[in-house]
């Protein structure tokens, strides 16, 4: 019984799909013979451009896509190199396509996220049972006591094209393997929290925290905040204050250098390593008991 | 009524009376998008008037002397989408060759033809009127992309010169926009019964 209806379904709906063919056949055909008749030369350069683009159409250049980009690229040197998830490699193949000289800065950006406070370590106030999102959340106050944390409900994960982003315990965390260097995801931030840094030598060290708060109201909400003691600054010249939080500065950073001093004397464990294959952040408790 | 003055009537109906944009409201998205320049609506406007005119022609004969005779109106969309389609592709290509400036001026716009609401809404309305006269579907047809090109290049012209204007800080850009819309709509609502 039911392959009978079935193969009546399919005879009576022949004469749809036939019509339907040969109409889109006929097109097909018009197009054709059009595209033939209508052919514009393009540069060969920018159809080449395209070729070395990486061609994920993230929009980090500026650009509405990687083609547009390729355009622009080739009618205006001076905008080589603004392929973030290609890098150095990418630019130099254009370069040459170009038949420009490429000098940049080798490193490729990746995001780093100025907070290592998982769930566990935050102090939270209230319940905020609003909309599943940071930029609602950061505007009302006292969804969580750090002003300036890792909110955790994953605008940037949202953001992320390449699924390079996750909340693990409530951080936002990046897998580093499939990060492109996009930049969406810093944009996304609504504190702001997720920089671009050149990530030399596969590891970078990190202040993973952005709390403007002194010292005593940094410790009292959250275990593993910057406290402003400003130990790491003297351990090496490349850390420095920047109000009440000690932050890196990249372009003294060379990844050769030996920074387990400062690592070791943070008390709250907040300068971790970020990178490929970082090893596991400090656990704070040990130290912020002593100190 | 002879054939020649119901054309004219259908024709002049079609565009000032029931003009799509402004009694049916279909395609508000160039209507808005392209309007910033006189030179761009305009150009926009006969892009919009060759492929409705072409896909009202193509979709009225292929819906009398396929569709129907073969009791096939359920695919009448899908086929009318092809013929949109294809029509567009071909006005694509043609700007693109012979005026490279307009193409590169329309950006997205462009291939955006397809989804206008006028033309494939047009090509409905043909068959949602019961015309039975290829003259007078092509005439309709025509008459609505010149209708469109009339919305398009009046909202043109008014933005060319509301830039100059002062409009409250909360009103500036789109929201201004819109209310010239609404304006230019109750404007031409007095026309409405004129004709059909």
């Amino acid at each position: 019984m039911e392959i009978i209806l079935l193969s009546n379904l399919f005879v009576e709906s022949l004469p749809a799909g036939i019509t339907l063919f040969v109409l889109g056949l006929g097109f097909a055909i018009i197009l054709l013979i059009a595209s033939q008749k209508l052919r514009v030369e393009v540069d060969p350069k920018i159809e080449q451009v395209h070729q070395a683009l990486p061609k994920i159409d993230c929009g980090a250049c500026g650009f509405a896509g990687c083609s547009s980009y390729a355009k622009a690229v080739v009618a205006e040197p001076k905008l080589l190199g603004k392929c973030a998830p290609g890098g150095t490699a990418c630019a130099a193949k254009i370069a040459e396509i170009l038949n420009l000289q490429f000098a940049g800065s080798g490193l490729p950006l990746r995001p780093i996220v100025h907070c290592r406070a998982h769930t566990a370590d935050r102090t939270y106030i209230g319940r905020y049972t609003g909309i599943e999102s940071c930029t609602s959340a950061t505007a009302i106050p006292g969804v969580m006591m750090c002003k300036f944390g890792c909110l955790g409900f994953g605008d940037c994960v949202d953001a992320c094209k390449f699924d390079a982003l996750h909340i693990i315990n409530g951080l936002a965390t990046v897998d580093y393997e499939k990060c492109t260097g996009c930049t969406a995801c810093s944009k996304a931030c609504p504190r702001n929290l997720i920089k671009m840094v050149p990530l030399a030598g596969g590891n970078v060290i990190v202040v993973a925290c952005s709390s403007q708060e002194t010292g005593k109201d940094t410790r009292a909400m959250c275990r593993v905040g910057c406290i402003a003691c400003k130990l790491c600054t003297k351990q090496s010249d490349v850390f420095s204050m920047n109000g009440n939080v000690a932050v890196v500065d990249y372009n003294k950073y060379s990844p050769g250098e030996a920074f387990e001093a400062a690592y070791n004397k943070c008390p709250t464990g907040v300068i971790v390593y970020r990178g490929k294959n970082a090893p596991a952040d400090r656990v704070p408790a040990e130290k912020a008991a002593a100190g | 009524m002879d054939t020649f003055t119901s054309l004219l009537l259908g024709f002049i109906s079609i565009v000032l009376i029931n003009n799509l944009v402004f009694t049916k409201f279909l395609g508000t998205c160039p209507y808005l998008g392209v309007s910033g320049r006189l030179d761009m609506a305009f150009g926009m406007g006969l892009a919009v008037t060759f492929v409705v005119t072409m896909a009202g022609l193509l979709t009225w004969m292929i819906d009398h002397l396929v569709l129907i005779k073969l009791h096939l109106e359920i695919t009448r969309y899908v086929c009318y989408i092809i013929v949109i389609a294809g029509a567009v592709q071909l006005v694509e290509m043609y700007l693109r060759k012979f005026f490279p400036p307009l193409y590169e001026s329309f950006g997205i716009f462009l291939p955006l033809i397809t989804t206008n609401c006028v033309i494939l809404g047009m090509c409905l309305f043909l068959n949602l009127w019961g015309i039975d006269n290829i003259v007078e579907a092509v005439v309709l047809s025509m008459g609505s992309g010149i209708g469109f090109t009339m919305a398009i290049c009046i909202m043109a012209g008014i933005r060319e010169n509301l830039v100059f204007a002062e409009a409250p800080k909360a009103l500036q850009g789109a929201p201004i926009t819109l209310i010239t819309a609404g304006i230019l709509t109750l404007a031409f609502m007095g026309f409405s019964g004129m004709i059909r």
